[in-house]
């Protein structure tokens, strides 16, 4: 499978996501999984997203920071409301459902990031089954 | 300025099915600035476009290119070579540049991407609103600027209807009641006398009565 995870710097250690991605890609085999750092989430457009699918991609994880924790204010919230209108796009598109995911990353650590990663993989495993049938 | 919106993309793959070779054609004025129509929704379309042709194995191959206004046939000119190129047009101009472009271009289907919606402005961020219908005898100058026709749900030209809850309309409860702002627009410029006059039924013959709309100027045709 193919992901992309575009996410926030501010929010999300570069090396420490990569070594995690690492990590999973040796437990997990074969994800083809490509990073883009954003000075901001609100930096993402549709366009961004977009082309990710359009290239290939078969899942997009975009990575905010919490509610109220935006350096910009409000790019988190710009963010999430640009993927709803990808994925409806998708939709139209003839993509089925679950394959933009928008994770607002916690204190949690970088875990979260690996659960929603699984969760995505899981939604495109699904979605490819059921246009298969 | 001219207020569209897409058209969406199953609408969009049910006109272009059976085509090949589409040139998306953007219009860099009103649907630019309605981020309807621009180079960046040009882009946005055809890269949605693109997924659909291959979830559904439709083969497009879209070519993108925006001029500065499909309306104008100095511009339009820009565009000859792409049009050349493809099969089709997928115009998202308004529905005037959609016609200028089929006029231009005879032997090539054109296509309309978009809903031309209304003349309206930017009322807030993501939010257009209507603020003309081009009824043809503008009757501003009565009403402190508050067009009655597009901002009072009934078009009243006398006076409220009587509905208004607070300041909204009682049919768009989400819109403010128009006669509201022109009662307050009236008072605030000292003109409130204006509403003493009873108006006579609109003429309508301008407006969409009589087919096309032609305006002609003489001392323009030489
Ligand atoms: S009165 Fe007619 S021309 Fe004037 S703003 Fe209203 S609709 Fe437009
Ligand atoms: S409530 Fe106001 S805007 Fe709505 S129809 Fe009545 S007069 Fe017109």
């Amino acid at each position: 499978m193919k992901i992309h995870i575009f996410y926030c710097s501010n929010c999300l250690d570069t090396d420490a996501l990569r070594k995690q991605l690492e990590i999973n890609g040796n437990g997990q085999g074969d994800h083809q999984i490509q990073t883009v750092s954003l000075p901001c989430s609100g930096k993402v457009n549709l366009l961004y997203l977009l082309k990710a699918f359009e290239k290939g991609s078969d899942g997009v994880l975009l990575v905010t920071c919490e509610h109220g924790e935006c350096k910009f204010l409000e790019g988190n919230l710009r963010a999430r409301k640009r993927a709803k209108a990808v994925e409806s796009m998708l939709e139209e598109a003839g993509l089925g459902k679950g394959r933009m995911i928008v994770v607002r990353k916690s204190e949690e650590g970088i875990g979260q990031i690996t659960a929603a990663l699984e969760q995505l993989t899981d939604n495109i495993l699904q979605d490819t089954e059921r246009s298969q049938e | 300025m001219i207020v569209a919106e897409r058209k969406t993309i199953p609408e969009l793959v049910d006109i272009l099915e059976g085509h090949k070779k589409i040139l998306v054609l953007g219009c860099g004025t009103c649907v630019t600035v309605c981020l309807a129509g621009g180079e960046r929704e040009v882009s946005i379309i055809s890269s949605a476009l693109r997924i659909a042709s291959r979830a559904k194995n439709l083969s497009f191959e879209i070519e993108e290119l925006t001029i500065e206004r499909q309306c104008d046939n100095v511009f339009i000119e820009e565009a000859a070579k792409a049009v050349e190129r493809n099969d089709v047009v997928l115009s998202l101009g308004c529905g005037a540049g959609v016609q200028a472009i089929a006029e231009r271009y005879l032997e090539k289907p054109v296509y309309a991407g978009l809903n031309t919606a209304f003349i309206g402005i930017l009322e807030e961020r993501g939010i257009w609103a209507e603020k003309c219908a081009a009824c043809g005898a503008c009757v501003l100058d009565q009403y402190g600027g508050i067009c009655p026709i597009t901002r009072c749900a009934k078009h009243m030209l006398n006076g409220p209807c009587g509905g208004s809850r607070e300041d909204r309309c009682e049919v768009r409860p989400d819109r403010p009641c128009g006669w509201q702002l022109i009662y307050q627009r009236l008072k605030g410029i000292g003109q409130l006398d204006r509403l003493k006059r009873i108006v006579p039924p609109k003429n309508w013959a301008p407006s969409l009565g009589g087919g096309c709309r032609v305006i002609v100027r003489e001392d323009h045709r030489i």
